[in-house]
């Protein structure tokens, strides 16, 4: 094994094996299923071991420190859910989250990593469409999973968290539509989590076959956690000839979680694959979502949004790999950061070697509401055809104080005014997609935040 | 590359600095680097001990620091590194006037247009062979007013006590790999104070050139501008084409105080086998101004970002870069500004062309320090794509940490259009000339702010670099 000097290093103990992540986790996940999702489970596990923990020496990671973020030693493995599928025993703040949704094609919703309750409706179900949990979906489609679960989008080698989400997910969806299906409405996941002190894993593979079209709203919640909580989520989504899916993450997690998200869109000819990430909560955000553009045609549109206040860390890591000609791809993440909280933003635009006429954009900005606040922006480009239309853009900065003047002018006091200001300044991202409730609920939430401050 | 009649009439040649003067060398050390070629290095120059210590420890931080991953491809350079001479003095002392210089060397100063110039609009000169200042000079008029334009030996000479004040402050010999081996074996570049209130009218020059195969040149610029004054210094540099690779590595330490206005300009266009690694910094203080105009056409690869550090209230830093990356070059550069100070601003360009199998990387930094209040910082980078196999990348890192702050950072790539040169052409250009003329008015913004005979230069040579491109 060489380092990053090239040198030549001399065996050591695998970083973050500890008492509760470990091979025998492994083993005992793996017991009853079938050899080739063992033989998976143990290959993601071995890449997991070989790899180091990321340290802020790599770019990817130069500004969130897992040394100082992380405790990987101190998780526990959650106890097992006592919760029944049933509305009553559901918890109430996840109760409460569900009721504020529109009407839905399906729902799945889950207690601390595990699925407790599926529903789809029946003229779906008979159009062939599958959405289920992961485990289930293991047992009834075995040769879909094991051709595109965590293969082509996702495979353990793609970085640490990667293979060890890979290893040890405990559950999580599959979603498959098929050929021309339209789901004409969304379909929800909505995921509670309880246990504070442990380890989740969950994985999210979609796809959508050519012509069909998807909407999927996840959203996780919890409390405030007394002890760190790592919530790791993998999502894969593939998306055949012509398709459109829409993806978007909702994240409201209480103080002590450490979110982890990795994320990869695989885009075919003129498939349209947009996605949104919304972070409103959580102690430590890192999300890595790579949007691949695989055929021509094949559009991508990035929506990113987060929200920080006390000592709430951001950290978006976001890739966009244009592969083949006349692709587009189209990214804006927008932040507004109070207290002490702290945003990064990494993208780039890569346009591969014969990747002409590619229409690439990329802009990250960022309102400081607080002097403590800060903001650090990498938007970067690599650029390998000649005949293609890039930019990017980046800002940083505090309320307009000429827009606020005008609104207390109008009568508005400065709390209202300055509420208006960062929700006009946040809006624009959840104006690009259709959201229904769920744009009701984020900026609900968001008004919570500001108040609060 | 189709020689037209233009290129013929001209007499240019590609790389028209291709021409290597049979000189004998007075001195030179043994070929690769090692503590002994440190001590005959300061030997040479008869320094006091502090110098040789700083050296030598210099030369430890430069061991125990890894090669960069980042930037340009570095893996050829260790080698390169363990072959070229680090010292190699061309002449006994220094003239002060042309004839002093050996006739061969002077008569490759003659080639270059150096003294010429001169004549017509520098205030000084200074110029550099292989290791040594050969030349240095500056008109009587600024020498009344107490200007120094030394060689860097003579700074440190005359005027010990104002040279250790700045040596190695701005940059310091564990700032990166490539400062700390300047540190250790530098030699050559400019010692320049300009006193308080005094403002020089036409511009100060040194031109560096390498001529031997396999060289490696490490020249050293401390500048101080005093409260209230105002220079520009320009720097050239060009090197004949081996097939061996040379290397080349500066450190520019400048000091621009109160009220100051500097400028710092660079045409650097070595041959493209030579590694060119720099560190530019300026320390900004109270109110004063310093803008870097970087052109770099030339090298194997440049890894070169001119830095502002603004550390005084009102300090205003300023980046032109452009950036030429033609046939298997990289032009890794761009510029860093730390905003340091309150009501502090700044301004970065950045233009760069790639044409063939070039590539042109934008890399800057612009950082916001806590109580940097009200700090405004802009960057824009261009790029233009000449061919398919071109490559351009743009790497920006923005760090805020004021909410004072405003700061904002746009980039964008193109190729020339095909409604461009077609309507060019339309009105009787060829192809060619249609070709030199968009990108000439692409970086039209940078080369307004070169002295004329540059901007003539510049224009010249994106002219040639442009034949046969099309297609």
């Amino acid at each position: 094994m060489t380092n990053e000097f090239g040198f030549t290093t001399l065996p050591q103990a695998p970083e973050g094996v500890t008492s509760t992540l470990n091979r025998g986790m492994v083993e005992t996940l793996s017991a009853f299923e079938p050899a080739w999702l063992r033989e998976r489970r143990f290959r993601a596990w071995e890449v997991y071991e070989s790899l180091p923990l990321p340290t802020t020496r790599l770019e990817e990671w130069r500004y969130t420190d897992l040394r100082k973020k992380l405790d990987l030693g101190a998780l526990a493995w959650p106890a097992k859910t006592q919760c029944a599928d049933d509305w009553e025993a559901c918890p109430e703040a996840l109760r409460r989250a569900m009721e504020e949704d529109d009407p839905s094609a399906g729902r799945i919703w889950g207690v601390d990593g595990q699925i407790v309750h599926v529903d789809l409706e029946p003229r779906l179900q008979e159009k062939g469409v599958v959405f289920t949990s992961l485990r289930e979906a293991v047992q009834r489609f075995p040769r879909l999973l094991e051709e595109h679960l965590a293969t082509q989008a996702l495979p353990p080698e793609r970085g640490k968290f990667e293979a060890l989400n890979a290893a040890l997910w405990t559950d999580g969806v599959f979603l498959y539509v098929p050929r021309g299906v339209d789901l004409e409405l969304p379909v929800r996941v909505t995921r509670w989590v309880a246990q504070a002190g442990v380890a989740f894993f969950s994985r999210t593979l979609i796809i959508a076959e050519a012509g069909s079209r998807i909407s999927f709203m996840d959203e996780i919640l919890s409390h405030d956690l007394e002890a760190q909580t790592l919530v790791s989520r993998a999502v894969e989504i593939l998306a055949r000839e012509g398709s459109q899916v829409h993806y978007v993450g909702l994240q409201r997690l209480g103080k002590g979680a450490f979110f982890q998200a990795s994320q990869r869109t695989l885009a075919q000819r003129d498939a349209t694959l947009d996605t949104l990430n919304i972070g409103l909560g959580a102690t430590t955000t890192r999300v890595d979502l790579n949007a691949s553009l695989l055929g021509p045609g094949a559009s991508s549109e990035m929506l990113g949004l987060y929200f920080g206040e006390g000592d709430q860390h951001f950290d978006h890591n976001t890739s966009q790999d244009h592969l083949a000609p006349h692709t587009t791809s189209d990214l804006l993440y927008k932040g507004a950061l109070d207290g002490r909280s702290r945003a990064v933003f990494r993208g780039i635009i890569r346009v591969h070697p014969g990747a002409q006429k590619t229409d690439a954009y990329q802009k990250n900005r960022n309102l400081l509401l607080s002097p403590e606040a800060r903001a650090d922006s990498l938007p970067n480009l690599e650029i390998q055809a000649d005949d293609v239309k890039c930019s990017h853009g980046a800002s940083v900065g505090n309320l307009d104080a000429e827009a606020r003047f005008y609104l207390m002018s109008r009568g508005l006091d400065r709390e209202q005014a300055e509420r208006l200001v960062v929700l006009g300044f946040l809006g624009e991202v959840l104006a690009r997609m259709p959201l229904g409730s769920l744009g009701q609920k984020v900026t609900r939430v968001i008004e919570e935040k500001l108040k609060k401050v | 590359m189709p020689q037209n009649e233009t290129i013929q009439s001209l007499g240019l040649d590609e790389y028209k600095y291709h021409f290597v003067d049979d000189t004998k060398y007075l001195f030179r050390t043994e070929p690769g680097l090692s503590e002994e070629v440190v001590r005959q290095i300061s030997a040479q120059k008869g320094e006091p001990e502090w110098m040789l210590q700083f050296r030598l420890k210099a030369l430890e931080i430069y061991r125990s620091k890894p090669m960069p991953k980042w930037g340009g491809d570095l893996s050829g350079l260790e080698a390169v590194l363990d072959q070229i001479y680090y010292y190699v003095r061309p002449q006994e002392k220094m003239g002060h006037s042309w004839d002093e210089v050996p006739e061969n060397i002077k008569r490759t100063f003659e080639r270059l247009g150096i003294p010429e110039a001169e004549q017509k609009i520098l205030a000084g000169v200074g110029a550099q062979y292989e290791s040594e200042m050969v030349y240095h000079s500056l008109k009587k008029e600024w020498e009344e007013q107490g200007v120094i334009f030394e060689s860097i030996e003579d700074g440190l000479r005359k005027y010990p006590d104002l040279f250790r004040k700045y040596f190695g402050t701005v940059v310091p010999p564990h700032d990166n790999k490539f400062a700390a081996l300047n540190s250790a074996v530098w030699s050559g570049g400019s010692f320049v104070y300009i006193p308080k209130g005094v403002e020089l009218k036409t511009p100060l020059q040194a031109y560096f050139r390498v001529n031997m195969e396999r060289m490696g040149q490490f020249e050293r610029t401390l500048i101080i501008a005093d409260e209230g004054s105002r220079a520009h210094y320009i720097e050239g540099c060009t090197a004949p084409v081996y097939s061996t690779e040379s290397f080349h590595s500066g450190v520019i330490e400048i000091i621009v105080h109160r009220n100051a206005h500097f400028r710092y300009t660079t045409i650097q266009n070595w041959s493209t086998n030579m590694y060119n690694l720099v560190t530019q910094r300026a320390l900004v203080h109270e109110n004063a101004h310093m803008e870097w105009l970087d052109g770099n056409l030339g090298s194997k690869l440049t890894m070169k970002y001119p830095s502002c550090y603004l550390v005084g209230e009102g300090a205003h830093g300023e980046i032109l870069s452009i950036a030429y990356a033609g046939d298997g070059q990289h032009q890794d550069t761009g510029g860093k500004i730390i905003h340091a100070a309150p009501r502090t601003t700044s301004s970065i360009v950045s233009k760069s062309i790639s044409k063939g199998t070039g590539r042109a990387s934008y890399r800057g930094l612009l950082k916001v320090h806590k109580g940097a209040t009200q700090a405004r910082a802009n960057v824009e980078c261009d790029a233009l794509l000449i061919n398919e196999t071109s490559r351009t990348d743009t790497y920006p890192y923005i760090e805020i940490e004021e909410r004072d702050a405003n700061v904002g950072h746009e980039a964008t790539v193109s190729k020339v259009g095909d409604e461009q040169l077609f309507y060019l052409m339309s009105r009787g250009l060829s192809e060619d000339e249609a070709m030199a003329l968009i990108v000439r008015g692409f970086i039209e913004p940078i080369a307004k702010e070169l002295p004329l005979e540059y901007a003539v230069e510049l224009n010249r040579l994106i002219e040639l670099e442009m034949e046969g491109s099309v297609g």
